[in-house]
């Protein structure tokens, strides 16, 4: 029996992938364990590996398109299987499945999906227009593609396994039209009306850094998917927010005290680390908080793993440090520095997003005084970090200077009352005025 | 411009060289009493007598050797091999002490002489006989190696190389022989390191040298009718190499094929892309390949050694690959 190989479930909010690079072709004779494609989830671009050995009869999609979760993707025949015979016979998944993905609708994919389906041979599956794969290109091509300010990536390659030449350069150039995306400092091609360039010639001169111009950005899946999380999340979590003001000035001499010893092991502690440390500790005496909301149960989760999220150049990612609790402030450093390289190097993988119990969102190397973060569904609360400070303080009868950092726990009302919110934030705020407390 | 055999383009070059400078003899076997192996030398001995045109025993080493002291002493001698196959019986004597001479005596010796004579795979004479070693012989600072193709290069060609003062390999391949073409009349000297574009073309630079020119031609002129245009380019000299035409080309057509008649590990073709790549890595849409013979001894089998061979069909598929059509 031939075997159908389905979009796999990538990350746990998955619900569909788009196919970001194939790495085998219709022939490849595949064993388990090997890579066929990269997919894009909604959270990161991850190897699809083989669970069977076979030879490949069919694929169904081509780079680019997205697949729903579960449909097939692929065809492999088993030992003793013709190939072809299974191609004739299963045939492709349908039109329905084959549908290209309506977002990223680049002009180079443009230009590649209006071929016409009869030259859709097996070149065509070899597609490299990779997100984080290598792209296969002749020197050639890179070099026109520099000049013309074009991301080779986005081109598609004819040559030999998919290799993209100067060919096929110039043909995505051309299917772009006139000039692709001009140097910031070029000048608008001023397609406006004539009559109303006219009239008020006047304001044009006296912008020395030249006019704004209207822009279109192409919604990634990321920011598609952070839009879509972070309405629902906001529209279906009730929302309570407590702010607490912590005077950390134990802890900051705390941190100076360690960091010079730990100078020789080059682990620099940062206040954030504390933080993370000291968010673990209070969940585990306050259980309510680290959870997740079903509808029909409040689901108290079983490890304490702390979500960090981390801000790309192109949205927002949210890695997971498993057990946070158990952690010590070196292993929770060296943890959220791997996370963050990986999330900035775009090499995470599921483990690294699955899991989060809470969340904590830290904008205090902004300077930032106080903020509400939105809670990142199905956890309940999520809590926002910010600059510590120097402010004035009342201590006993005197006003003296402290350093002060504000932290707001936002708590989905539907599993956290008020009075529990408030409770755990007293407990934050001990940890943290009085660090050696985490060690109890 | 009259028309001449390749072999008679050789005598020309010689007999006119020897008419100019008395300094300049011939040796090697059978050049003198019978004409030449390959008829090449034909009339010398008549001509200039056997003080001038000499025969020696088959003793490549001795004769090559007697040869580099003459050269040392103010001589300029051409040291004629029946095949350069045999040229491996002299060849410490070429490597060790012609090209390394001017270099090892701090620039008090010059050798200044002439080794030539037949080479390659000219039909049924099996794997002792049909050696190509010009990949060995470009190999060795010291030497200049000349492939000429045609009968005016290998004249114009072969008359540098008489009248150079440091010991040059002149290469000719047996099957050229024959093969006719015009040669400008009155003196006609090539230059060494001036490769020849043979045919202009913008889709593919094909590089080659000596007989494979021909299969080269033939390959050029068949894409033509397929719309493909190539650019033959003759290297004639190895080396010192025509670094320049190439990278000019290869700039302009961005592909390039190599077709050398020699075996394709460590041949010549190998160090030649080795060059290309370096110089024009930016201008390159696909990587150089080479058609070569086949990577086994010679068969004696005039099928099989056909097949050897760089082949109109081999050179028009490498030229397919490398123009992904």
């Amino acid at each position: 029996m031939p075997i159908e190989v389905t979009m796999p479930k990538l990350s746990p909010t998955m619900e569909s992938g788009v196919i970001a690079q194939w790495l085998v072709k219709v022939g490849d004779t595949i064993k388990e364990g090997d890579v066929l494609a990269d997919i894009e989830t909604d959270k990161a671009t991850m190897p699809m590996k083989s669970y069977e050995d076979g030879v490949i009869a069919i694929i169904d999609h081509k780079a680019g398109d997205e697949v729903a979760l579960g449909d097939r993707v692929m065809v492999l025949a088993k030992k003793g299987e013709d190939p072809k015979d299974i191609a004739a016979k299963m045939g492709s998944a349908g039109g329905a499945a084959k549908k290209a993905a309506p977002a990223e609708s680049d002009n180079g994919k443009k230009a590649a999906d209006s071929k016409p389906a009869a030259e859709s041979d097996e070149a065509e599956e070899l597609v490299t227009t990779a997100a984080g794969g290598r792209v296969r290109s002749s020197p050639l091509a890179r070099k026109v593609a520099a000049e013309a300010r074009v991301d080779i990536a986005r081109v598609r390659g004819t040559g030999p396994g998919g290799r993209i030449v100067r060919k096929d350069v110039e043909d995505f150039l051309a299917g772009k039209g006139a000039a692709p995306a001009p140097a910031p400092t070029a000048r608008p091609a001023a397609p406006a009306a004539p009559a109303a360039a006219k009239a008020p010639a006047a304001p044009a001169a006296r912008i020395s850094t030249g006019p704004l111009q209207e822009k279109r950005i192409p919604n990634s899946r990321m920011r598609k998917t952070i839009a879509q999380r972070m309405l629902q999340s906001k529209q279906t979590a009730p929302e309570i927010h407590v702010t607490v003001d912590v005077r950390v000035d134990k802890l900051l001499a705390l941190r100076e005290t360690l960091n010079k010893e730990l100078a020789a092991e080059k682990v620099k502690l940062s206040v954030g680390d504390f933080v993370t440390k000291a968010v673990a500790v209070a969940l585990r005496r306050h259980p309510a908080l680290n959870a997740t909301f079903e509808p029909d149960a409040i689901v108290l989760r079983g490890e304490v793993n702390i979500g960090i999220a981390v801000a790309l150049e192109e949205g927002l990612i949210v890695p997971v440090l498993h057990r946070a609790d158990e952690l010590g402030l070196i292993e929770i450093r060296k943890g959220s520095e791997a996370l963050a390289a990986a999330a900035r190097g775009g090499t995470l993988t599921g483990d690294h997003l699955a899991g989060g119990t809470f969340t904590i969102s830290n904008l205090g190397m902004y300077g930032v005084k106080q903020f509400d973060a939105i809670i990142n569904l199905p956890e309940v609360a999520i809590l926002a970090v910010s600059a510590a400070e120097k402010r004035p303080v009342v201590d006993g009868d005197a006003i003296v200077v402290g350093n002060v950092m504000s932290l707001t726990l936002t708590a989905d009302h539907r599993a956290v009352d008020g009075a529990t919110a408030a409770d755990y934030m007293r407990t934050l705020k001990n940890l943290l005025e009085e660090p050696a407390r985490m060690l109890l | 411009m009259a028309v001449f055999s390749f072999r008679e383009a050789l005598n020309q070059a010689m007999t006119e060289e020897m008419e100019r400078d008395d300094r300049v003899f011939l040796m090697g076997e059978e050049v003198a009493e019978y004409d030449g192996a390959y008829k090449v030398s034909q009339g010398m001995l008549k001509k200039f007598g056997p003080r001038r045109v000499i025969d020696t025993p088959i003793s490549e080493e001795g004769f090559a050797g007697i040869g580099i002291g003459a050269a040392m002493v103010g001589l300029r001698p051409i040291i004629e091999f029946m095949t350069f196959s045999f040229s491996i019986v002299a060849i410490d004597q070429i490597v060790n002490n012609a090209a390394n001479m001017r270099y090892m005596s701090g620039g008090q010796f010059s050798v200044p002489m002439v080794f030539r004579g037949s080479s390659g795979m000219a039909g049924c004479l099996g794997a002792t006989h049909s050696h190509r070693l010009e990949a060995w012989y470009a190999q060795i600072p010291g030497l200049t190696v000349i492939l000429p193709a045609t009968p005016a290069d290998a004249k114009g060609l072969l008359k540098t190389a008489i009248r150079s003062d440091d010991p040059v390999v002149f290469i000719e391949h047996e099957v050229l022989y024959p093969e006719k073409g015009e040669i400008p009349d009155g003196e006609h000297l090539v230059p060494f390191g001036k490769a020849d574009i043979k045919r202009p073309g913008d889709d593919v630079t094909l590089i080659t040298y000596s007989r494979s020119l021909k299969a080269t031609l033939a390959a050029a002129e068949e894409l033509a009718a397929k719309g493909v245009s190539a650019e033959v380019i003759d290297l004639r000299s190895i080396r010192p190499l025509d670094l320049e035409t190439l990278v000019q080309s290869v700039k302009k057509t961005h592909r390039a094929v190599i077709v050398e008649e020699d075996w394709p590990y460590c041949g010549l073709g190998a160090g030649i892309s080795d060059r290309i790549y370096r110089e024009v890595f930016d201008e390159l849409d696909a990587p150089i390949l080479r058609v070569a013979s086949s990577d086994a001894p010679i068969p004696y089998n005039k099928q099989l050694e056909a097949s050897m061979l760089p082949s109109v069909p081999r050179i028009l598929a490498a030229v397919d690959e490398v123009t992904y059509r």
